[in-house]
C-alpha cells in the first residue's frame, strides 16, 4: 500500500499540486494586469496614428491620449487629424511581410498622395534584419515623399519617390514598399469612394 | 565559514565557472536580441530573475519532489516564473515586450536556468541556491551586455539608443545582423579565455 | 489576414534566409555540443526535424482550439512545453517498443530535444506570426530541414578542422561560432531567391 502510494499516487498528487499553484499564481498576475495591458495596446495604435499624422506628443499613455483626443477624429475605416489647420488622412494598412503580417498606419496630406508619415503598428520580422523597419530612420524617410516608391541602396535615396532599402533585408523592404504603395489608392477608395 | 562559502558561491559563476565562456550555455534565447543594449538588459534581467527564483523554489521543495517526475516539476516552476516575467513586461514595459517578442518565452529552454536547478539547487539549501542562481544570471548578464555594447556601437554608432559616434562613423551593418552575433561572441570567448580564464579553459 | 503570408515562401525562408539556427540562434547548445561528428549530427538533425514537423502544427491546434476559446493564451509557454515533452516521451516509448534500429539511430537523441530552444521557438513564432495550420506545418518542416542542414554542414567543416592549427583559447566553441557566423552570411546569400510579387 505505502509502496503503491509512494510510486504512483504521490508523484501524481505532487505534480497536480504544483500545476495548480503555478496556474493560480500566473492567472492572478494576468488578471491583475489585464486592464493595463489592454490600455497599452490601445495606446500603441493611437501613437502610430499620431506618428503617421506627424503630430508631436509626450511619450506617455497620458500624453498620447491628450494629443489624440484633441486632434484625431475616427471615421469609418480611417482617421483624420488637423495639423496646422490642414486635414491629414491616416489609413490603416495590413499586408504580408516575409514572416508574418505587417500592420501600419499611413498618413497622407489633403492631396491623398504625399505622405505625412508612416508608423508601424505591428510586425514580426527577424530582429537585426527585417525587424529594422521599426527603426525611426526607416519610417521617417517617407514623410514628404510621394509614391509609388523605388527602393535604392541603404543611404543613397535622393529623389521624392526614392526610399532607402535595408541592407540584408531586401525582401522585407520590398514587402513594406508594396504596402505603402497601396496607401494612396486605398485612401481614395475609402474616403472618396472611387 | 558559512559566510565565505556563500561568497564563493557568488563569485565562482562570475569568473572561473562562468556559464557563458566556460560552459557555453544558454546563448540561444538572448543572442538574438544583442544588437541593442536596452533589449539585452531586459532579457538578461529576466534570465537572472528566472534562474535565481527557480533555483530557490526547487531547493525549497528538493526533499519532496519525486525523482521520477523531477524534470517535469522543474520545467513547470521555471515556466511559471517566465510567464510572470512576460506578464510584467506586457503590462509595464509594453514597448520592450513587443520588441522581444517570442524571446521572453524562450527563457524556459535557456540551458542556464535548468542547468543551475539540476546541478546546484537539487542538492543545496535554499539560500545558497538563490545566491548561485543570482550569480549565474549575473555572470551570464555581463558577458552578453559586453557583446551587445560592441554590436550596438559598431552597428548603429550608438549606446543605449543614444548616438555616441559622430557622422564620420560608417555603421557596420553586419554587426546588427545575425552573423555579427556569432563573430562577437566568438571573439569575446577568445579574449576572455586568453586572459582571465586561461587556467580553466581546459577543464 | 494571416493567409496573406504565403506558406510556400515561409517554407523556403525557414530553410535558408531565415534559418532558425543561423538567424535566431535557436538550438545553439546542442548544435555546439553535438556537431563534432557527421553521424550523430545527422541523427539529431533528423530527430529535430521530425519533432518540429509534428509539434508545431500540434501546438497550433492546441492554441486555436483549447487556449483561445478559454482566454488562456498567457499559459501558452507551459502548455507548449508540456505538449512537446509529452510527444517526445511518447515517440521514445513507441520507438523503443517497435523499432530497435530506429530507436538506436533516432531515439537516443530524443531526450536532448525537449530542451532544444528551436522546438519551443518554432511554436512561439507560429503564434506571434498568426500562421494558418498549413503554414505552421510547412514552417515546422522547413525549420527542421534548415536546422539539419546547418548542423550537418557544421560537422563536415569541423571534421576538416581536426588537423588545423587553431589558437588554444579559440578551440572548440570559439572556432565553431566563427564558422557559424560565416555560414550565416552564406545562407543570407539565398535572399531574393523567391521574388516578392
Amino acid at each position: 500500500m505505502s509502496e503503491f502510494y509512494k510510486e504512483r499516487i504521490y508523484p501524481l498528487l505532487f505534480m497536480f499540486l504544483i500545476t495548480v499553484v503555478c496556474i493560480v499564481l500566473t492567472a492572478g498576475a494576468h488578471i491583475l494586469t489585464f486592464d493595463r495591458a489592454k490600455a497599452n495596446e490601445l495606446s500603441f495604435t493611437r501613437r502610430a496614428i499620431l506618428d503617421a499624422a506627424g503630430l508631436s506628443y509626450e511619450n506617455t499613455t497620458l500624453g498620447i491620449e491628450e494629443v489624440y483626443l484633441a486632434s484625431v477624429t475616427e471615421e469609418e475605416g480611417y482617421y483624420t487629424a488637423i495639423v496646422d489647420g490642414k486635414t491629414r488622412y491616416i489609413i490603416p494598412l495590413i499586408g504580408p511581410g516575409l514572416w508574418g503580417t505587417i500592420e501600419i498606419m499611413a498618413g497622407l496630406e489633403e492631396d491623398l498622395t504625399t505622405f505625412s508619415g508612416v508608423a508601424i503598428v505591428s510586425q514580426t520580422e527577424t530582429p537585426g534584419l527585417g525587424g529594422r523597419i521599426e527603426e525611426p530612420w526607416f519610417t521617417a524617410q517617407f514623410a514628404g515623399k510621394r509614391g509609388p516608391f523605388t527602393l535604392v541602396e541603404e543611404g543613397t535615396s535622393s529623389r521624392t519617390h526614392e526610399v532607402d532599402g535595408i541592407t540584408g533585408a531586401s525582401r522585407t523592404s520590398e514587402y513594406f514598399k508594396n504596402l505603402t504603395d497601396r496607401a494612396a489608392s486605398e485612401a481614395r477608395r475609402i474616403i472618396r469612394g472611387v | 565559514m558559512a559566510k565565505s562559502g556563500l561568497l564563493k558561491t557568488f563569485t565562482e559563476p562570475l569568473g572561473k565557472n562562468n556559464p557563458v565562456f566556460v560552459q557555453i550555455l544558454g546563448i540561444c534565447s538572448t543572442l538574438a536580441v544583442t544588437n541593442k543594449l536596452q533589449n539585452t538588459m531586459v532579457m538578461v534581467l529576466g534570465v537572472t530573475f528566472a534562474t535565481a527564483l527557480s533555483s530557490w523554489t526547487v531547493s525549497l521543495l528538493r526533499k519532496r519532489i519525486p525523482s521520477r517526475i523531477r524534470m517535469m516539476v522543474e520545467t513547470m516552476i521555471i515556466a511559471a516564473y517566465v510567464i510572470l516575467v512576460d506578464i510584467i513586461l506586457k503590462a509595464y514595459y509594453p514597448e520592450m515586450w513587443k520588441q522581444l517578442g517570442p524571446y521572453v518565452g524562450l527563457i524556459i529552454t535557456n540551458c542556464i536556468v535548468m542547468g543551475r536547478v539540476e546541478a546546484f539547487a537539487l542538492t543545496n539549501k535554499p539560500l545558497p541556491s538563490l545566491v548561485d542562481g543570482l550569480a549565474s544570471g549575473l555572470g551570464y548578464a555581463y558577458v552578453l551586455l559586453i557583446i551587445a555594447a560592441v554590436r550596438e556601437l559598431m552597428g548603429s554608432g550608438s549606446l543605449w539608443g543614444y548616438r555616441i559616434l559622430g557622422p564620420w562613423w560608417t555603421n557596420w551593418a553586419i554587426m546588427v545582423m545575425p552573423p555579427g552575433g556569432f563573430f562577437i561572441l566568438a571573439i569575446a570567448i577568445w579574449v576572455i579565455r586568453e586572459t582571465v580564464g586561461k587556467e580553466v579553459s581546459h577543464a | 489576414m494571416p493567409s496573406q503570408v504565403t506558406a510556400f515562401a515561409v517554407f523556403f525562408a525557414s530553410i535558408f534566409t531565415g534559418n532558425i539556427l543561423l538567424t535566431n540562434y535557436l538550438g545553439m547548445c546542442s548544435f555546439l555540443a553535438v556537431s563534432k561528428e557527421m553521424k550523430t549530427s545527422l541523427g539529431l538533425g533528423a530527430a529535430v526535424t521530425f519533432v518540429l514537423t509534428v509539434t508545431t502544427p500540434l501546438n497550433w491546434l492546441v492554441y486555436q482550439y483549447l487556449l483561445i476559446p478559454f482566454n488562456l493564451e498567457y499559459l501558452r509557454f507551459i502548455v507548449f512545453i508540456i505538449v512537446i515533452a509529452a510527444f517526445v516521451q511518447l515517440t521514445e516509448m513507441t520507438l523503443e517498443r517497435y523499432s530497435e534500429p530506429l530507436y538506436q539511430s533516432l531515439g537516443i537523441f530524443l531526450p536532448l530535444i525537449t530542451v532544444n530552444c528551436a522546438i519551443l521557438g518554432a511554436s512561439l513564432f507560429m503564434v506571434i506570426r498568426e500562421y494558418t495550420f498549413m503554414t505552421s506545418l510547412l514552417f515546422g518542416l522547413g525549420s527542421g530541414i534548415g536546422w539539419l542542414l546547418a548542423i550537418v554542414a557544421m560537422s563536415g567543416i569541423r571534421a576538416k578542422l581536426r588537423t588545423a592549427k587553431i589558437p588554444p583559447a579559440l578551440e572548440g566553441p570559439g572556432i565553431s561560432l566563427i564558422i557559424a557566423g560565416f555560414m550565416a552570411m552564406a545562407f543570407m546569400g539565398f535572399s531574393g531567391m523567391i521574388a516578392v510579387s
